[in-house]
């Protein structure tokens, strides 16, 4: 029988980006057009099922925008990994990427941090290149996943991906 | 000879018989086409009769619904007029109709209804909150009202059951135990029954990692466990870190999160360095419970600090923490009974237990020595005349000795259990238990009339005062009330009452024309106490009939 163990995750980025609907979608396979914004902090748990353990993740989905949280640095403490998220409709919204990478890495040097760039299924609107990520991924130390909460297009690789570099498989 | 222009026919002809051909062809195609177009145009005219004529029936149509619309509205205006004048009517008319309506698709399509209704009635409980506040209140209050009602009377009726419960075992001696011992603690048996009826329950604990929000270990000890336990201690975690960031101040000791209750149950935090403990009860903690639980968080942090804050969420790296925690739930539950320290009420309830004790005592010694006093008068020798053995007992002392001509039941009738009739019977009647109630209120009753038979042998010993020389006796304390007679020197006194200058005394008198026991007053200056006991009233009785 494969081990368990637990692990904290936290997901970060501005207002509005689509991080609880990523966990929803992750967790329970659903989305909603409504926007709810998240009051604080919701927690919420998917075991992943990795080829040496059985990974308990702790998903803390934390309010986009530092206005709602004094400090978010309480919050990120013992974070194992976060995935950093980006709306890609919202150009504004990539500043994110820098911002919460400092915090995370001010609390845990060596959390896994991946970066996200949702709400893919909106092409129209998109004002995001993948090359303009690429290139920020690159300066950041990071890799980047382009997402839809809504279609669920990359969320579960995103969650597997950052759970197998946490337990370095 | 062919002339030049049959010639030049010839040519023409051999030239362009092709064209000409063609052009034949061209002009039957066209004739064709010029009769398709004929009769295409024959059709559309047929057709556009037909559509005039259609257009004729519609427009005939039309003209009767705006008739007919023209009719409905002023049936509606009519119906609309009706309606203002007679609303209430129209409602009850049609309140019926709806009803059934809204019943029967309420019962065949419940969740449409809802889904429909839901937003339009949402939005106008919203609006009319919002524009008629104190109308929604008072026509909601009675419903509300009514489901508060029912859940605290719920909640009453378990408390109920269990002080019924508790009450049952009242008058055992755990009941005796418990009325000592809330004693003891200063509060009341009832408020002691009432906190043990709120029953105390030891439900969850878990003992998460500061920081992380990593649930290390749970121990479930009585009712449901909690599902997602490591959810609720991540929460928990989140909420504290919130708390501690909203209201924490600079240069003052970082707020904490105490306590969080959901419905019944509470969860009692105690933060730690690396690890912080979360305890789900159900009922009132005993004294003390808060103590050993930071006692157990500074155990748990002082020994396992280190594998505590390392801990990366691999259990397999967790020291054992069971004995710490079955030392916790031991320490909890024995419910420690030690009074800390007495209070001012405890201490006066032990004086007066003590006191208690003591009166008890004397009664008892009392009543022996009546018992032993009395046996001659209960048990008599043969002749059941009087004889001066007998005085004593009928002695009225100013002292709070419950003699039974003294007790101030007003039952008590001292004439005849004592009168020395033949009828006097040798067991002691029960008109004499009540006087063994002990009372320091020297009140005679006015029954104490002596009998011509007692007259002889009234000699109040020992005397209570005595008048330092001839005295005048007043009926009232006052100058204003004339003296009736004049007592001589050293006459036995029974002091009654006191009345500022005044004393009530009762003597024996000798005089021919004032025989027997009387009563008056005397210029308390003038009489001499021969005993310390006072009289503990000093509200002037009725003179007896004399
Ligand atoms: N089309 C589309 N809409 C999305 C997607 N992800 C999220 N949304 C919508 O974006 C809005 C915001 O989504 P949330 O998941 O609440 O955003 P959040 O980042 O959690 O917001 P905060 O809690 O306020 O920080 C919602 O209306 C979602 O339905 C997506 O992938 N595609
Ligand atoms: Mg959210």
């Amino acid at each position: 029988m494969k081990r368990s163990v637990q692990k904290k995750v936290c997901l970060l980025g501005d207002f509005a980006v689509g991080k609880t609907s990523l966990v929803r979608q992750f967790v329970e396979g659903q989305f909603d057009d409504r926007y709810l914004s998240t009051i604080g902090v919701k927690v919420s748990r998917k075991t992943v099922e990795l080829d040496q353990v059985q990974l308990n993740m702790m998903i803390w989905d934390l309010v986009g925008g530092n206005e709602y949280l004094h400090t978010e640095r309480s919050y990120l403490m013992g974070t194992a990994g976060a995935l950093i998220v980006c709306d890609l409709t919202r150009e504004n919204t990539l500043d994110a990427y820098a911002r919460y990478t400092q915090q995370v890495r001010a609390v845990n040097a060596d959390a896994v941090i991946f970066y996200l760039a949702n709400k893919l299924d909106l092409t129209a609107e998109r004002q995001i290149t993948t090359g303009q990520l690429a290139q920020l991924c690159a300066s950041l130390g990071g890799d980047f996943l382009l997402t839809s909460a809504k279609t669920g297009a990359g969320v579960n690789e995103a969650f597997t991906q950052l759970a197998r570099q946490i337990e370095g498989e | 000879m062919p002339s030049g222009e049959s010639v030049l026919a010839s040519v023409q002809s051999i030239l362009l018989s092709q064209e000409r051909q063609q052009i034949q062809e061209l002009e039957q195609q066209l004739n064709l086409m010029r009769c398709q177009t004929q009769v295409t145009i024959e059709q559309l005219q047929g057709r556009t009769g037909e559509l005039e004529a259609e257009l004729d029936a519609t427009r005939l149509a039309l003209r009767k619904a705006e008739a007919q619309a023209r009719d409905l509205e002023t049936a509606v205006d009519l119906l609309q007029r009706k309606a203002q004048a007679d609303s209430e009517g129209l409602i009850e008319r049609i309140t019926p109709v709806f009803s059934s309506l809204v019943s029967r698709q309420i019962r065949d399509s419940r969740d449409e209804m809802a889904e429909a209704l839901g937003p339009v009635m949402s939005e106008a409980i919203r609006v009319q909150i919002r524009d008629s506040r104190q109308e929604m209140v008072e026509a909601l209050s009675p419903i509300i009202g009514e489901t508060v009602q029912r859940a605290v009377g719920e909640f009453f009726r378990e408390m109920q059951q269990n002080v019924d419960a508790q009450l049952r075992v009242t008058f055992g001696p755990n009941g005796l135990m418990r009325g000592l011992k809330a004693r003891l603690r200063g509060v009341s048996a009832a408020e002691l029954a009432l906190r043990d009826s709120l029953s105390f329950e030891l439900r969850e604990i878990f003992i998460i990692q500061q920081g992380s929000g990593l649930l290390m270990a749970r121990y479930h000890l009585a009712g449901q466990e909690t599902a997602d336990s490591d959810l609720v201690s991540g929460m928990l975690t989140a909420v504290r870190d919130f708390v501690h960031d909203s209201f924490s101040q600079p240069d003052v000791e970082a707020a904490d999160l105490n306590e969080v209750q959901y419905g019944d149950k509470r969860i009692f935090v105690q933060g730690g360095r690396a690890a912080f403990v979360a305890v789900v009860l159900t009922g009132i903690e005993p004294a003390g419970f808060r103590a050993a639980l930071r006692q157990l968080v500074d155990e748990l942090n002082v020994s396992y600090e280190r594998p505590l804050r390392a801990y990366n969420g691999d259990p397999a790296t967790l020291p054992v923490l069971t004995p710490l925690v079955e030392e916790f739930v031991a320490n909890v539950l024995a419910e420690p009974a030690k009074p800390h320290g007495m209070s001012r009420r405890q201490g006066w309830f032990l004086i007066g237990s003590m006191a208690g004790l003591l009166l008890f005592t004397a009664v008892a010694c009392f009543y022996l020595q009546f018992t032993i006093a009395l046996y001659p008068i209960a048990f008599p020798s043969a002749t059941p005349t009087i004889t001066p053995s007998v005085t004593p007992s009928l002695t009225p002392t100013p002292t709070p000795t419950p003699t039974p001509t003294h007790t101030p039941t007003p039952t008590l009738t001292v004439t005849p259990t004592f009168t020395p009739t033949p009828t006097l019977t040798p067991t002691p009647t029960p008109t004499l238990t009540p006087s063994l109630t002990p009372t320091p209120t020297y009140t005679p009753s006015p029954t104490y009339t002596p009998s011509a038979t007692l007259t002889q042998t009234y000699t109040p010993t020992p005397p209570a005062a005595a008048p330092f020389a001839n005295v005048w006796v007043r009926r009232e304390p006052s100058l204003d009330s004339e003296p009736f007679v004049a007592v001589e020197f050293d006459t036995p006194f029974i002091l009654i009452s006191v009345l500022g200058p005044w004393a009530e005394v009762e003597w024996l008198s000798d005089l021919p024309w004032l025989p027997g026991v009387q009563r008056g007053w005397v210029p308390f200056a003038w009489i001499q106490l021969r005993t310390d006991v006072l009289p503990m009233t000093a509200t002037p009785t009725p003179t007896p009939e004399t």
